[in-house]
């Protein structure tokens, strides 16, 4: 009777198979994702929010997530500014919108390629409520207590950055931060404010909930959090 | 040879063979459940607190690898003979694969441990390592992003969970529902099984016990 080791056969397989996933698995789904995505199409929302579909992980810090209600949604405006306003949810679409495709960069690792974003850039806000001139950081705060991140005013207006309302040509969904996010696809995602109801306009710095927790203010992709 | 009585035992694991396994078990438990926590939107929404859970998730990992080294150096030449019981497949272990799959004709004879058991072991074995090599680079890639984009560490622990998960799942069915195999749980707990049991099921190893 013959003997063979094949115990450590699937031993050995599994750990090459895990390798090769290491140094090529990325590359491996990418060239897998033109397929996969059309066959994505087919999937029910509903399912696309439970199971990470497309790359994305949903982080919330407060739990349950925060609803929608189009009658009772205001994005306010405060602080330093000449004209304090309290913009209604049909108000905000009113608004002139620009549509951008960007990448998002979780500070966790992983990325998302190529995110069509439809939303308001923050001037179009600046100019109305005319920032007064000891106004230098922005908060922007969540309907997720006790969420909250903050840019210099400098760096709301830089190119692409904007409050997105629509994702992949479909309303932000309850999971990506419904009806309002921040989106400034130079940063980390931890800046990128979900269910955003005030942005407070002050004259000093004042720590993000992740800043608080140890993560850089200032969060360049691939410059920051230890780079 | 006499008949085998109903209360006639005969020990299949030791105890650091039950130690072993249950250090895995238990930690595998801990981890799949607090992965999913972090894994999947759903819920996300529920369980919010990531620090908790990946303190916990990463401590069931640490854990696990201190009991297995804890359990290897009380029992160093007992478990390299399981190992060795585990890696080796004969004729009629061959024959037990292709049965399973073809499912025709008498089940060829097993010794302590059949050839889907060996397969089952030798293939967690290989996870355990991915998952936790994997699992070191998510968390250097989260404290350091010099280590972002230089592996897939993050698809690899996915794609080693969507293995892992009903692999795990098939075995605990077959431990604890399926009619004909459940009594192996037994032997996993208390270390004894059915001499009735074992002839059955392990002919080869049964033929062999005092």
């Amino acid at each position: 009777m013959s003997e063979q080791r094949l115990g450590r056969a699937a031993f050995l397989s599994v750990l090459g198979i895990g390798g090769l996933g290491l140094l090529a698995g990325n590359r491996i789904s990418r060239a897998l994702s033109t397929p996969l995505g059309a066959a994505g199409q087919v999937v029910p929302q509903g399912l696309k929010d439970v199971l990470p579909i497309g790359g994305w992980r949903i982080y919330a810090i407060a739990p349950p997530w925060p609803e929608f209600h189009p009658a009772k949604y205001r994005l306010e405006i405060t602080g330093r500014v000449q004209r304090p306003i309290s913009l209604r949810w049909d108000e905000l679409m009113a608004l002139p919108s620009a549509r951008q495709t960007t990448d998002f960069h979780c500070v966790t690792g992983w990325t998302v390629g190529g995110v069509h974003w439809q939303g308001v850039r923050l001037q179009t806000l600046w100019d109305m409520v005319e920032p007064l001139p000891d106004a230098r950081y922005a908060n922007f705060v969540s309907l997720e207590q006790p969420y909250v991140d903050t840019l210099s005013l400098r760096q709301t207006t830089l190119p692409n950055v904007m409050l997105a309302h629509h994702m992949d040509d479909a309303p932000l969904t309850r999971a990506h931060g419904a009806p309002l996010r921040l989106v400034i696809p130079e940063m980390y995602g931890y800046k990128g404010v979900k269910w955003l109801t005030r942005i407070e306009l002050v004259p000093n710095l004042v720590p993000g909930f992740w800043e608080q927790n140890g993560y850089d203010v200032d969060a360049w992709v691939g410059r920051s959090n230890g780079y | 040879m006499a008949a085998p009585t109903a209360t006639e035992y005969v020990r299949r694991f030791s105890l650091a063979e039950r130690l072993a396994h249950w250090a895995a078990a238990s930690a595998f438990l801990v981890m799949t459940a607090t992965g999913l926590i972090l894994y999947l939107p759903a819920f996300a929404s529920l369980a919010a607190d990531r620090v908790l859970w990946k303190s916990l998730h990463v401590g069931a990992a640490i854990g696990f690898w201190a009991g297995l080294v804890a359990v290897v150096a009380a029992s160093p030449r007992g478990l390299a003979r399981t190992a060795s019981e585990l890696d080796r497949f004969d004729d009629d272990d061959r024959a037990w694969l292709a049965w399973a799959v073809r499912r025709r004709g008498p089940e060829p004879p097993a010794g302590r441990f059949n050839a889907g058991q060996k397969l089952n072991a030798a293939v967690i074995a290989g996870l355990a390592v991915v998952f936790t090599v994997s699992g070191v680079l998510i968390l250097l890639q989260e404290s350091d992003a010099a280590f972002r984009g230089a592996t897939s560490a993050i698809l690899v622990h996915d794609w080693a969970t969507w293995l892992a998960v009903p692999l795990v799942a098939g075995h605990v069915y077959l431990a604890t529902l399926n009619a004909s195999t459940r009594h192996s749980l037994r032997g996993m707990t208390l270390g004894t099984v059915r001499r009735d049991w074992a002839r059955r099921h392990h002919p080869k190893w049964e033929a062999e016990c005092e």
